[in-house]
């Protein structure tokens, strides 16, 4: 049994992982801590759990926390954790700077704790099924990469420059930036990008744009970040990636496991997903990890690479030129 | 009464003698090929004469029109002989391999006062033309992101030239150019393209590319283009965001009509699955008939030729991109 803590809900993924914690029979989701008062006693009464504040979660006997707090925020509270002897998940992006993703690693490493980057993707059952396809070589050798992550803009604090870091990018990236490094087995190395704010104008951050990626083995890639996806848009999620290789070719959308549902309410289709969870896998990897002190599937390392790419996609935007990895690092 | 010559008998000559023949008033009564049998085998067809080479038709063949189906790099050449004889020309995209022939092709058509088309026949497809009556029309509001892809196998035409680069140009200049044509039509001028592709890999019969253009409009468009897809497989996607609405068209789920068929004999073998769209009258033919008649009534082509050039400026950055890694402004 692994005694869970979370830390705030401010992101809505919060939601689902608590709901795993309930649903994994090793799990107990013990307290919950938010800056929000109000909200850490509803979500504590709705998940069965107690709310604390942080200092009294971090020095209850909670193993493990997971951090789902506004972007911003993820440094000092993965910090906390790591001090307090808490092995943690922290949501994606892992960070908004190079330095506060080196800040995080470096504090669970000297507590010995595990930092795992919450990344479902790779618990996606057509991205791993994709993944096993490409490493029996059946697509020869990988050339390219072409990735979509669509969203819609999520609102509140997501749109706040001063809580999320960045727009569209910053939250949209990630995602298939790590899984084209976990496919590619290879680091990004180069970044081209242009953004803009076309759907919300009112907004201070982007909310659209394309990136592309240049891979250490030669590979390169494009990924479509954007919150494209207005509200008549029957939207649930888009992760997609055409992978080009010299034996063939593979396409795999990992949310196509879906029914359309077509309401009078709604005026519009919906699609309702069928396929398999994927932050359960996630959420019971990250306890497993815990309970076997191992490294998670995805860690902190993973997590700073793939905001890396970000990082270099707005230094991009900023230059008018492709930036790489190793210039972002020394600025 | 139009007399067409056919330049060149690959399989976009041997669709032009058919869907203009098919015109009434219209006939193919010359052929010429570099490979003689290619010539005589559509002469057949038509009751049309062959011609030793391009000059001879030019000189001695009683044609008005020429139909230029060479490879890309000898389209300036031809073109430029024909209007010197005062042929009106449709000739195949892209119109030259070079700004400098596109230039001297264009220059010799204005001095002589002949006419010329070139087939960026996407202007005549009926999901293109429905997206730009929407667009048009305000039905997803302002454009923001666009989205294609065109993707095949690697074309092999006559003594492979497809696979000389030097010559077609590979999948950017030769296949994309359709896309390019078409995101100029709908969003206007091109002011930046940053372009990854395969053209310089050396690799055997495989191009890929993922390109991102930035309208002066401020869109931003992607645009996918393989050569690296199996036989037997050709793709198309659509997908525009605009700040009111999003619209998307997908060739493979716009299959109005399958049919499967049983392998005869061997009741438990594979069948074969053969999809199909089919409209009124072919895209190629609507070219045709629209050349025709903008020639009979003196109304100008829907695609001008410093339309096809600037479509050709727009794939040369991507050429010129892809080559040096760097963000590239169309000339």
């Amino acid at each position: 049994m692994v005694r869970v803590g979370m830390i705030s809900f401010a992101h809505l993924h919060a939601h689902s992982y608590a709901s795993c914690l309930k649903r994994l029979p090793d799990a107990q989701l013990v307290g919950i801590a938010d800056e929000d008062t109000q909200r850490a006693m509803e979500m504590a009464e709705r998940h069965d759990a107690k709310a604390m504040s942080l200092d009294e979660l971090l020095a209850s006997d909670v193993q493990a926390v997971i951090v789902c707090s506004e972007n911003v925020r993820h440094r000092e509270h993965v910090v906390a954790a790591a001090q307090a002897g808490k092995h943690v998940m922290c949501e994606k992006p892992l960070c908004i700077s190079v330095a506060d993703g080196e800040a995080m690693i470096e504090a669970c490493r000297k507590a010995k704790v595990q930092l795992a980057t919450a990344f479902p993707c790779r618990f996606s059952t057509p991205i791993q099924r994709l993944k096993a396809v490409c490493e029996a070589g059946d697509l020869g050798k990988l050339l390219a990469i072409k990735g979509t992550n669509h969203g819609r803009y999520p609102g509140g604090w997501f749109g706040e420059r001063e809580l999320s870091g960045g727009g569209a990018v910053t939250d949209h990236t990630v995602h298939v930036a790590d899984l084209m490094r976990w496919f590619l087995k290879s680091e990004a190395s180069r970044v081209y990008a242009e953004t803009d704010r076309l759907f919300h104008p009112e907004l201070k951050v982007e909310d659209c744009g394309t990136l592309t990626i240049e891979f250490e083995s030669g590979a390169f890639a494009s990924l479509d970040p954007s919150w494209s996806r207005l509200n008549a848009y029957p939207f649930w999620g888009d992760v997609t990636m055409t992978v080009v290789g010299t034996q063939g070719t593979a396409m795999v959308d990992a949310f196509n496991q879906k029914m359309t549902v077509y309401g009078e309410k709604q005026n519009h289709g919906d699609w309702y997903f069928w396929g398999s969870d994927l932050d359960l896998g996630l959420v019971a990897d990250f306890l497993d990890a815990v309970d076997q002190n191992r490294t998670p599937s995805a860690t902190g390392e993973d997590g700073l690479r793939a905001s890396e790419v970000t990082l270099a996609a707005y230094q991009s935007v900023e230059m008018g030129r492709p930036v790489t990895i190793q210039e972002l690092r020394k600025t | 009464m139009h007399k067409v010559g056919i330049i060149g008998c690959g399989g976009m000559g041997r669709g032009h003698a058919g869907n203009l023949s098919a015109i009434p008033g219209v006939e193919v009564v010359a052929t010429t090929d570099k490979n003689p049998a290619a010539a005589e085998a559509l002469a057949k067809v038509y009751g049309a004469k062959v011609y030793a080479d391009t000059p001879s038709l030019l000189d001695t063949a009683p044609v008005d029109i020429v139909a230029i189906c060479t490879p890309t790099d000898v389209h300036a050449e031809v073109a430029i002989a024909a209007a010197k004889n005062g042929k009106q020309i449709l000739v195949e995209k892209p119109l030259a391999r070079t700004l400098e022939q596109a230039d001297q092709v264009i220059a010799a058509v204005e001095k002589v006062g002949v006419r010329m088309l070139v087939g960026h026949v996407l202007r005549f497809f009926p999901e293109y033309v429905t997206a730009k009556g929407l667009l048009d029309g305000g039905q997803i509001g302002r454009p923001a992101v666009c989205r294609t892809t065109r993707a095949s196998h690697h074309p092999r035409g006559s003594d492979d030239w497809f696979a000389d680069y030097e010559k077609s140009g590979g999948v950017v200049l030769d296949m994309l150019i359709h896309d390019f044509d078409l995101v100029r039509w709908y969003f206007g001028e091109v002011e930046r393209v940053y372009c990854r592709g395969l053209a310089y890999a050396g690799l055997d019969h495989i191009d890929y590319a993922l390109i991102t253009l930035r309208h002066a409009s401020k869109v931003i468009t992607h645009v996918e283009a393989s050569w690296a897809l199996p036989a037997g497989n050709f793709m198309t996607k659509l997908e525009i965001a605009g700040d009111e609405g999003l619209l998307d068209f997908n060739n493979e789920s716009s299959v109005p009509l399958k049919v499967l068929r049983k392998q005869t004999g061997d009741e438990l073998a594979p069948g074969v699955i053969v999809p199909e769209s089919p409209v009124a009258k072919s895209p190629y033919r609507l070219e045709d008939e629209h050349f025709i008649s903008c020639l009979d009534s003196g109304a100008p082509f829907a695609v001008s030729p410093q339309d096809a050039r600037a479509a050709l400026a727009i794939g040369l950055a991507a050429l010129e991109s892809e080559r040096t890694g760097q963000p590239v402004r169309p000339g």
